[in-house]
């Protein structure tokens, strides 16, 4: 490990769970939480305890907004679902002599049934038409209140029993909302960091980024979400009650309100989406000027606040689309010195090859069709532990489909793939999160960096598959970074490398997880002489402490010095199979594959 | 009996009235793929300009459209320009989702500001008129909406299909980049037909506001339910939004005289859902536009 | 014809090109030959303007052209057969021609140059009212390829033209692709089987890693040891 780059060997703090703000931000965001108590209680006026209090409303359910189209990128249009039902059910209950404090965990739950129900199958739908769907689920959600008149008092609305004090969290005066409000921001607030710094959090920003990626990662893709979603409806519910309970009044058109549910998502674009406090930002500076246009303005002024919003909102979409956030971190960051991303890599030392074991995969007459073309046609071998096998072919011949469903991303029309696990029984797994949890890790040949993620954090994607704490994740991703010649790209955005630096990055996502079968598509495509001469040694050290590997390769110098066996697939049928060198003599290869020229050179 | 087909016929009036609203939609989201959350809100403006024309200068609402069309045209082709195009590069829905919903938000409060929230009526200059054809009633209106929805789906449908023009149109939907090597201006092609579609939308508002009143929030009503005849008819395919227009505006029609009226929406949305998440291609779309639907 | 000085090209944050230097006079053919991932399709997609260089120049007939767009230089009489082919997949065979001579110089002209280029691609008459889509991957290749020509370029570019068919139908595009170069025009190609290109092509640039290592006539490169070594698997 001597011969690591000089920028590698300075020692490093040890790996924290969460990255430290900068302490000037961490002090602006002080003030900013101290302002929203201080302010009001110094002023000491109604109105301005009002602002305030919906400051702390329309933060709290932006922040909660923002876990699921932040963090995860499903840009919910329909929020006020859940702020409805927690207003709904927080009032409901109270009529029934039930306290809001009870109440609201009541909206909380139902909110997450929901929440579940109407997502997942909305999951399947990408940008414009998940937004589209929320909305109108909305809409539904909207007439039904209207609908069922007996429960929810229909279009004339509900007001709430006029019982006073803590229990009813009905007040005269304003201080006690404000500390509610207050106190639920920060408990959202808290919630959102705990999120999006644990496991869940890196999870649900690879689904964002890449879902396949995050996918061939482990990542349960879909259940992750759900959680997002569920936690997202949870706390939108909650706040939803106690703002009923400010409110005092509630109808069916403020509740399910489509303005509504476009203003949480816009607070959290303008402070910065997908951050942990980008929504209260933008809370804090756009609720005020609703609130005071509608206080000083009055009827007068009607749509001048809204149309400030939409035009904001254009702005800060044109010019700022990072957000406020956005802004403040560029106005912290140092730059990145840009070097060539060359640090070699550190295979490691070399321990005597281990012997070929017993299977650990089988693949049994594996067939697709994609219309009317046969892609894959009765493909079948095996895989040996700490074996290499070489698959080649000409472009078209179905290699990549061939890993698509030994990986779980592709249903065979029929066939079986199966994998030993550790403990000697077979299992035949059929989801991707199946395979990488039997140990199977693909790389993927157009590779697919998390892009806004730094490099180390793509790494810890793949370290979470074993390492649930993220502690021993990033220095599990460290290790494996520097080990790929990473190290100095840590804390790079992965967007940043190049294409040589994309495909070191797809090998170590998927080494972090500590595989047992390596499946590797074309990574040494697109590198020079020496990178691929390294990039053997590395996949050789690989082999050596014990992974299986199958590599879909055309640098036939590679294939040619690294494979234990070649499978050769040509128009979705293997045309021929065995030790590299015969395999190359073959005159079915030469004829589709390798070409004359290639004999007579290696002759 | 009489009564069914009475509520048949208003059905398919709806669906033409769906139709002429959603064209241009369709034709925005299949060439430019982009979802214009600020549809509506063109309808809308296209409707106040025929009120101020109308009850202005005492013409008829018809008339209007020598000046709706044109501003609606020039708006649509700038938000292409101005908002959409800088934000095609980063690939990004999202920002797109928010643009357009920033717009629309703009627009309403605008005309919030402008007309306030009172409802502006346009002189109806014998529209409202009932005919009756064999045993139903409709208005000499929506006869009209129904004949110019057919006539534009069929015009586009030619432009598209015969015109140099509406080859590189078409060019452009099918592959940006080699509509750009054979030497299609791409950005002005967008930019085009987003205002041919805005365009589209102000013929409908001409038609429509003689029958319907005008708010700031009109564009708002319409337009969610032509979101849900684009998705329906096939992301794109403006024949299949014409037949998907008339299938919802006779899901609305029989939903609402059988069910029950404030049922509707229920019944059209739930529609709705069911396509986006069974057939998310579409009723009448040929194939899975991978693009926008993972499979 | 056409000049590249000191040009530097990539996408977003990334440099894929670092001071590309060629040029092309008219009547050649030029190859570029190098690794997958090199920046071969990226300098042919910079020449056509759908890249814009970072820093550098590029000059066509004497004028500067470094910032026109992808259009402007078809205008110009500059046409990239693009990698992959990139057919309009829902047009008929014919519409994608006509669209092929989208150009206002060829537009004049099209229904002559589409009865020459028909000539020159008997199997794409065949399929003319076909959708593009329909077709297999040499006959889209050949539509592409006969797509290029109705531009009546200047400068005729190819990507890969031979990437991802069946060795049969390779052979088949080559002699069509030998067929043109030998007709005259300019041409400047990129292609995965150097042996054969560098036997039909006039010179040839040797691209790693971004930047032009190695420029010779093309039985020179032949020759080469390096290029012997890394290219010809010799």
């Amino acid at each position: 490990m001597s011969t690591a780059s000089p920028t590698t060997t300075v020692p490093r703090a040890a790996p924290a769970g969460a990255p430290a703000l900068p302490r000037w931000q961490a002090a602006g965001l002080a003030l900013v939480l101290a302002a929203l108590v201080a302010v009001p209680i110094a002023v000491d006026n109604a109105f301005v305890y009002h602002v305030f209090i919906t400051i702390c409303v329309f933060a709290a359910l932006s922040t909660a907004w923002n876990i699921v189209g932040g963090f995860t990128g499903q840009l919910s249009l329909g929020h006020g679902i859940f702020y409805g039902i927690g207003a709904y059910a927080g009032v409901i209950l109270a009529g029934l002599g039930i306290t809001p404090w009870l109440g609201m965990f009541a909206g909380a739950a139902l909110a997450v049934i929901v929440a579940v129900a109407i997502s997942y199958p909305c999951f399947r739908l990408r940008g414009p038409f998940f937004s589209l769907a929320t909305i109108a689920f909305l809409e539904v959600f909207r007439v039904l209140a209207l609908h069922f008149r007996e429960v929810t008092g229909g279009a004339t609305g509900l007001m709430i029993p006029l019982k006073l004090g803590w229990e009813w969290m009905v007040f005269r005066e304003r201080p006690p909302q404000l500390a509610i409000a207050f106190g639920l921001l920060l408990a959202t607030l808290a919630v959102a960091w705990f999120v999006r710094w644990r496991r869940l959090g890196y999870y649900l920003v690879a689904t964002r980024e890449r879902e396949s990626a995050a996918q061939a990662a482990g990542v349960d893709t879909v259940r992750v979400r759900l959680v997002a979603v569920s936690v997202s409806g949870g706390l939108t519910a909650i706040v939803g009650t106690f703002h009923a309970m400010y409110l005092t009044y509630i109808e069916p058109a403020a509740m399910f309100s489509l303005t509504l549910s476009i203003q949480i998502a816009m607070f959290a674009l303008i402070g910065g989406i997908g951050t942990v406090f980008g929504p209260l930002l933008g809370a804090v500076l756009l609720v005020p000027i609703t609130e005071l246009a509608r206080g000083w303005l009055g009827a007068k002024a009607l749509g001048l606040h809204g149309l400030v919003y939409g035009l904001v909102l254009m702005l800060v979409v044109l010019f700022m689309p990072n957000g406020l956030m956005g802004l403040v971190a560029r106005l912290g960051r140092r730059p990145a010195s840009r070097g060539a991303q060359a640090a070699p890599a550190v295979p490691a030392a070399a321990a005597a090859r281990p012997a070929v074991g017993a299977e650990i995969l089988r693949v049994e007459g594996l067939q697709k069709h994609f219309g009317g073309l046969h892609v894959t046609n009765d493909v079948g071998f095996t895989l040996r532990e700490g074996e290499i096998l070489g698959l080649i072919g000409p472009n078209g011949a179905g290699k990549t489909t061939v890993f698509n469903m030994i990986s779980g991303f592709l249903r065979a029309d029929s066939g079986r793939v199966s994998v030993r696990a550790p403990d000697g029984t077979w299992h035949q797994p059929v989801s991707p999160a199946d395979f990488a949890g039997l140990g199977v890790g693909r790389t993927f040949q157009i590779v697919q960096p998390f892009a806004a993620m730094t490099v180390e954090e793509n790494i810890m994607v793949g370290a979470f598959h074993r390492h649930a704490d993220v502690r021993e994740a990033r220095a599990v991703a460290r290790e494996t970074a520097h080990r790929m010649g990473l190290g100095p790209w840590l804390d790079v955005e992965a967007r940043g490398l190049t294409i040589g630096g994309f495909k070191r990055l797809e090998v170590a996502r998927v080494m972090a997880m500590q595989p047992r079968v390596l499946l590797l598509d074309e990574v040494m495509a697109g590198i020079n002489q020496t990178d691929v001469r390294r990039a053997i040694d590395l996949m050789l050290s690989i082999r050596d402490s014990g992974v299986s590997i199958i590599a879909i390769e055309h640098v036939m110098q590679a294939v040619m010095s690294l494979s234990d066996r070649v499978i050769v697939l040509n128009s979705g049928r293997i045309i021929a199979e065995g030790r590299p060198q015969e395999v190359v003599r073959d005159p079915v290869v030469v004829e589709a594959y390798l070409g004359k020229e290639f004999v007579h050179a290696q002759a | 009996m009489d009564i069914l087909l009475q509520v048949l016929a208003n059905g398919l009036m709806l669906g033409g009235l769906f139709a002429i609203v959603s064209v241009g939609l369709t034709l925005i989201f299949g060439i430019v793929k982009v979802v214009n959350f600020a549809h509506g809100e063109f309808l809308m403006l296209g409707m106040y300009g025929t009120y101020l024309v109308t009850s202005a200068l005492g013409l008829h609402p018809f008339v209007a459209v020598i000046a709706v069309v044109p501003v609606l045209f020039i708006l649509g082709a700038l938000t292409q320009r101005l908002l959409i195009q800088p934000l095609m590069a980063s690939g990004d829905d999202h920002i797109q989702i928010f643009a357009t919903v920033g717009l629309s938000t703009a627009l309403i409060n605008l005309a919030l500001l402008v007309f306030g929230a009172d409802i502006a009526n346009t002189p109806p200059h014998g529209l409202r008129a009932p005919v009756e054809i064999g045993p139903v009633r409709v208005l000499t209106g929506q006869i009209v909406i129904f004949l110019a929805a057919i006539a534009l789906v069929v015009g586009l449908q030619a432009f598209l299909a015969r015109t140099q023009t509406g080859r590189a149109i078409r060019a452009v939907a099918q592959n940006r980049a080699a509509a750009e090597l054979m030497g299609i201006d791409v950005k002005r092609i967008y930019a085009l037909t987003f205002g041919i579609g805005a365009a589209c939308v102000g013929v409908a508002a001409v038609l429509v506001a003689p029958l319907y009143p005008t708010s700031p929030n009109s564009g708002t009503y319409f337009v969610l339910t032509a979101f849900v005849v684009v998705v329906l008819g096939g992301l794109g395919s403006i024949g299949g939004a014409f037949a998907g227009s008339l299938l919802i505006g006779l899901i609305d029609s029989v939903a609402g005289f059988y069910v029950g009226s404030d049922m509707r929406e229920i019944a059209v949305f739930g529609v709705f859902l069911l396509i986006l998440i069974l057939r998310p291609s579409g009723l009448f779309g040929s194939r899975l536009k991978l693009a926008h639907v993972s499979p | 014809m056409l000049r590249l000085e000191g040009v530097h090209a990539g996408y977003g944050a990334t440099t894929i090109l670092h001071d590309v230097s060629l040029d092309v006079a008219a009547g050649e053919v030029v190859t570029i030959i190098g690794a997958n991932g090199a920046g071969k399709t990226t300098t042919l997609r910079t020449i056509a303007g759908l890249l814009t260089p970072t820093a550098g120049r590029i000059t066509f007939e004497g004028q500067d052209v470094t910032r026109l767009s992808g259009h402007e230089m078809v205008e110009r009489g500059v046409t990239l057969i693009p990698e992959g082919r990139q057919l309009f997949p829902e047009m008929s065979v014919r519409e994608n021609l006509l669209m092929g001579a989208y150009r206002r110089a060829a537009r004049a002209r099209q229904a002559e140059t589409l009865e020459e280029v028909l000539e020159l691609f008997p199997r794409v008459r065949e399929r003319l009212d076909q959708n593009a889509g329909s077709l297999s991957g040499g006959e889209q290749q050949m539509v592409a390829i006969a797509r290029g020509m109705m531009a009546r370029p200047k400068l005729l570019m190819f990507d890969e033209p031979s990437l991802g068919l069946a060795p049969i139908i390779v052979s088949q595009v080559f002699a069509v692709v030998d067929r043109i170069v030998r007709s005259g025009v300019t041409v400047l190609i990129v292609e995965q089987n150097v042996f054969h290109t560098l036997q039909v092509a006039d010179r040839g640039y040797v691209l790693e890693n971004g930047e032009i290592v190695l420029r010779d006539e093309a039985k020179a490169l032949l020759a080469n040891d390096h290029v012997r070594r890394a290219y010809l698997g010799i």
